[in-house]
């Protein structure tokens, strides 16, 4: 007669064990992973939660600026689109544009030089240029996301490129 | 300014007497020590009949005479120079008032120098005992050339009221001995001569390290043993001494060691705390140091070792006269004479009333700038330079940073009239001179930074 | 005295075993030749990190996460009695840290040391050293002034442009989608709790291994018969020298912390731009330079792709060079030793001129 496996409590007959021994490592896992979508669920929700709001506000498709219109000519202004640094330069010869200020090298905030009428990155010299937001010299791959401005008696609304 | 303004760029006068005068007393307070080491390691040897030890002291008496006769000698020469070129008006006041004293430590200087040189080159060529003898009176006359150099170091910091009361009377020097005997003397005498043992140990472990352990580990194992013994007076004394020594500082000097404890902010003068925090690190851990590295292991004791155990003496020591030196702030002679060359008796009358460069006769002024620009800078270079350098060590420009030409007259005006609540009164002199002489002076500063760049995180106060 | 003493020991040995590891201790001995200096540099790290570990808690005592991380700084670096010697023993000590590290990977490596049985250990110190940098860039940012919020925000870019998987890490990083007080929480969770809880284990079982093989013979002593080789006992000989070592270090410290106190630039400000020539610590500008050579998204992959491959072939050193009397497999490996120590050290030295030729540049108004 041939020995059991192992020692089953319930002494039943060697055709049984093998296979509730699989369901029950199956069982065991499942169960397992179910613990652990359990916890695992409510903290990636707990860390994210500040992500999850800032997504909220970044969705805003447009900003508004009181008294910005009161802005010299040959001046720029930084101000925050959502969460994110923005710059909106006043040009000399009157007119308006904002980009958002994170450069396309590696993420540093660009600023607007006014005596060189160019935008400019501290971090690595790259340039851009301040209507087109275009990049112009310096590491930078690619031009800043230019925002539409829209000026009024009361402010200046900032809003997202609206693509066809 | 009686005197023509040395100008030196980016480390500034101070540091040229600084960098020489450290290196001057690790090889000086070697030289004492030495001496002393000398004569009791022979001595021992020959009274124990330690032949081995001998070859060993001779092979150490030539680097002592080398080390302490060229180098010592020369960098102490070149104290003199840097110091006549550096800051003659202090230098001329201290030889005025210890012209003897400056006369017979050169007769100890010559003494020691040629006993150094007949100890060394007599070995084995006279008898014992008479070598002996030489080695002792090298060692007596190195010991007063510390006791005499010693009195005028410690006048700076604590010229003593008895002095005080008769400064710029002309009859300073009558009262030779109680400013000779001042009363940082005895205290900073104890605290030298503690640190020359240290060093003649630490110097005797470099040369003690070069025997080869394995061919004479029994030699090499008592040397290196008796040498690291030389550091165990300083340990124990030093904590002790150094109270004393504190203790006899006046208070307003005392009170810079506090200015750095809550604080590192730029302007603030913590430098006097910071270092003197490393002064009680290395002494504390030096002899704990040769206790692991040479005591436990001597046969293995190798010159890195060595070498190691001296840079870190080297730290204390130039920590050590660091803040000698700063501790004396704002004086270069305590209550007496400002850093800067102006006497405190002189402020009020001469130097306001009648104005600075009046009083300043080899103090020129450029004729290529405009008028109150060549004043200014006049008085820049008379005044200030003494500590500041315009963009290198604790500079002018770092420290001006900011400040646009109100701010500046401002501060002048608070450092000019030096009431109580004048935060920089604790470690600067107050600016003199007319009102003409401090505009200027203001508009020279103000004119370095048109732009008045933004200023470093300044502490909230 | 000594009869209380020793009853004493005898009460705690019979419950803890302490004879068994003192036994261990007594035979051990560790090789003594022309290279032996190099074996103390771990326990060089390894004082850095305990000094990190006590200031590290002394800082905690007024350090506050959040909007008044810089506030808090300030007030430690500017208020506090000692405030300021504490913090920069810690920033002074996080550099040297790394700088002790890296002369000890590099010993190890260039004397083979890595070799069998010592793989694990050379995996796990692979392991610390990567915890370390995570160190000191989590830690970096907590001071909340331009330099730390600069650095940071650049730094979280490398994880933002890994493809795929990269920005949702890089905003659960930051807590967002910019560096923001959510993210000086998080970088202080990491830096305080979970990095160390990782450290520590790991740490011990590195510990624990060379303990249990003992310190390697470099090749060259290898060979020679067992009568001419030297060793001096680890207790208390090597212990001893040991101690010496870490007083001077303790030493080197107190300068570096007395002369050069670590100062706090200006407070973040996410709307400004950064200073000119602004950069990472040093044990991060040979990256930062390798990043900078090579331009847009497929050249930074590749970068990135190159270090990863260097990380990697340097952590699996020991399945190469593992047998110890094939030549050639070890003299390879010691080339390509040499050519990451040259690659690290003209990559960051190069950092260092290009960002002094970027604030000339500025300064001229170019």
């Amino acid at each position: 007669m041939n020995e059991p496996a192992a020692p089953s409590e319930f002494c039943e007959d060697s055709a049984n064990v093998a296979p509730r021994r699989a369901f029950v490592r199956v069982a065991m896992g499942g169960i397992g992973l179910c613990y652990a979508a359990a916890i695992g669920y409510p903290v990636y929700r707990y860390l994210s939660a500040p992500v999850e709001k800032a997504e909220v506000l970044a969705a805003i498709t447009e900003v508004t600026l009181p008294e910005a219109q009161k802005l010299p000519s040959g001046s720029a202004l930084m101000f925050k689109f959502g969460p994110f640094a923005s710059l909106l330069i006043h040009h000399r010869d009157g007119g308006w544009s904002a980009f958002d200020a994170k450069c396309t090298h590696m993420g540093c905030t660009v600023q607007f030089e006014a005596d060189k009428d160019r935008i400019f990155c501290a971090c690595h010299g790259g340039t851009y240029d301040p209507k087109t937001g275009v990049n112009t010299g310096g590491p930078p791959p690619k031009p800043l996301k230019q925002y539409e401005v829209k000026v009024s008696e009361a402010g200046i609304v900032v809003s997202r490129v609206k693509t066809a | 300014m009686n005197y023509p303004f040395w100008d030196v760029p980016h480390i500034g006068s101070g540091w040229v007497i600084g960098l020489i005068a450290i290196f001057h007393v690790m090889i000086s307070h070697f030289a004492v020590g030495g001496g002393f080491y000398l004569w009791l390691a022979e001595r021992k040897a020959l009274r124990e009949n330690r032949r081995e030890w001998l070859v060993m002291l001779r092979q150490h008496s030539k680097f002592f005479l080398v080390l302490t006769g060229v180098f010592g000698a020369a960098s102490g020469v070149g104290i003199w120079f840097a110091i006549g070129l550096a800051h003659p008006e202090a230098t001329s006041t201290l030889i005025h008032n210890f012209v003897f004293g400056w006369a017979i430590e050169w007769v100890f200087f010559m003494v020691e120098l040629t006993t150094a040189a007949v100890y060394y080159y007599t070995w084995g060529r006279i008898p014992d005992r008479l070598h002996l003898k030489v080695g002792w009176v090298y060692a007596v006359a190195s010991l007063f050339t510390l006791i005499i150099i010693n009195g005028i170091l410690t006048f700076m910091l604590t010229p003593g009221a008895a002095w005080l009361s008769v400064a710029g009377s002309g009859q300073e020097a009558a009262k030779f001995w109680a400013a000779f005997f001042n009363p940082t003397y005895w205290p900073s005498l104890f605290l030298r001569t503690l640190v020359c043992v240290s060093l003649a140990g630490i110097w005797a472990l470099v040369t003690c390290s070069r025997l080869d352990g394995e061919r004479q580990p029994a030699l090499k194992t008592e040397l290196v043993r008796w040498s690291a013994k030389w550091l165990l007076p300083s340990f124990l004394l030093l904590p002790l001494v150094l109270a004393w020594f504190l203790w006899q500082v006046p208070e307003s000097q005392r009170e810079l060691l506090k200015l750095g404890i809550s604080t590192i902010g730029s302007g603030a003068f913590t430098q006097v705390t910071r270092i003197s925090m490393l002064i009680a690190l290395t002494s504390g851990t030096i002899v704990l140091v040769v206790y692991f590295l040479a005591w436990r292991s001597p046969r293995e004791f190798t010159l890195s070792h060595a070498l190691a155990v001296l840079l870190l003496g080297l730290i204390a020591t130039a920590s050590g006269e660091y803040t000698r030196e700063t501790l004396r702030k704002p004086y270069v002679i305590g209550q007496h004479m400002y850093s800067n060359g102006v006497r405190k008796q002189w402020v009020a009358d001469k130097y306001n009333r009648e104005g600075y460069l009046m009083h300043s006769p080899w103090v020129s002024k450029d004729p290529a700038l405009p008028p109150q620009m060549a004043t200014g800078q006049a008085m820049f270079r008379g005044q200030c330079m003494s500590c500041h350098t315009r963009d290198g060590y604790r500079s002018m420009e770092r420290l001006l940073a900011g400040r646009n030409p109100e701010a500046i007259q401002n501060l002048l005006k608070v450092l000019h009239e030096n009431k109580e609540n004048n935060p920089y009164r604790a470690y600067m002199p107050p600016v003199v001179g007319t009102a003409d002489e401090i505009a200027a002076l203001g508009a020279y500063l103000a004119a370095w930074s048109p732009a008045f760049k933004p200023p470093p995180a300044k502490p909230a106060k | 005295m000594k009869a209380l003493a020793a009853s004493v020991y005898q009460w705690m040995d019979e419950r803890l075993g302490l004879e068994e590891a003192l036994a261990f201790a007594r035979h051990k001995t560790v090789p003594v030749h022309r290279h032996t200096f190099w074996y103390y540099w771990g326990g060089i790290s390894l004082l850095f990190f305990l000094i990190q570990a006590f200031t590290g808690i002394l800082l905690l005592v007024y350090y506050r996460p959040g909007p008044e991380a810089y506030d808090s700084v300030r007030q430690i670096t500017y208020d506090i009695n000692f405030g300021w010697l504490i913090r920069s023993a810690h920033s002074w000590a996080a550099n040297l840290m790394i700088g002790a590290i890296f002369i000890h990977m590099f010993s190890v490596y260039f004397m083979k040391a890595y070799r069998k049985p010592r793989e694990i250990g050379w995996f796990s110190g692979i392991g610390l050293l990567l915890l370390c940098m995570v160190f000191g860039f989590s830690g970096y940012l907590l001071p909340m002034d331009e330099l730390a919020y600069f650095a940071t925000k650049v730094g979280l870019e490398i994880p933002q442009k890994t493809p795929v998987i990269g920005p949702v890490i890089a905003n659960l990083m930051r807590g967002g989608l910019e560096v923001s007080e959510f993210t000086v929480q998080r970088f202080f969770a990491l830096h305080v709790v979970v990095l160390p809880a990782l450290f520590l284990p790991l740490l011990g079982l590195h510990l624990w291994l060379v303990q249990k093989h003992g310190n390697a013979w470099p090749p060259a002593e290898e060979v020679k018969p067992a009568a001419e080789r030297k060793t001096m006992p680890f207790f208390p000989n090597f212990l001893a020298k040991d101690l010496a070592m870490w007083l001077i270090t303790l030493n080197v410290l107190a300068v570096c912390a007395a002369l050069f106190p670590w100062d706090l630039g200006e407070q973040a400000d996410a709307l400004k731009a950064p200073p000119p020539g602004i950069h990472p610590e040093w044990y991060f500008m040979s990256s930062f330079m390798v990043i900078k050579l090579f331009q847009g998204a497929w050249g930074q992959a590749f970068a990135m792709g190159l270090f990863t491959l260097g990380l990697v072939l340097w952590t699996l050193v020991p399945l190469f060079d593992s047998t110890r009397h094939a030549g050639q497999r070890g003299k390879y490996a010691t080339y390509f030793g040499l050519l990451v120590v040259v690659i690290l050290a003209v990559t960051t030295i190069w950092a260092y001129y290009a960002v002094a030729a970027e604030i000339q540049q500025h300064a001229q108004g170019l």
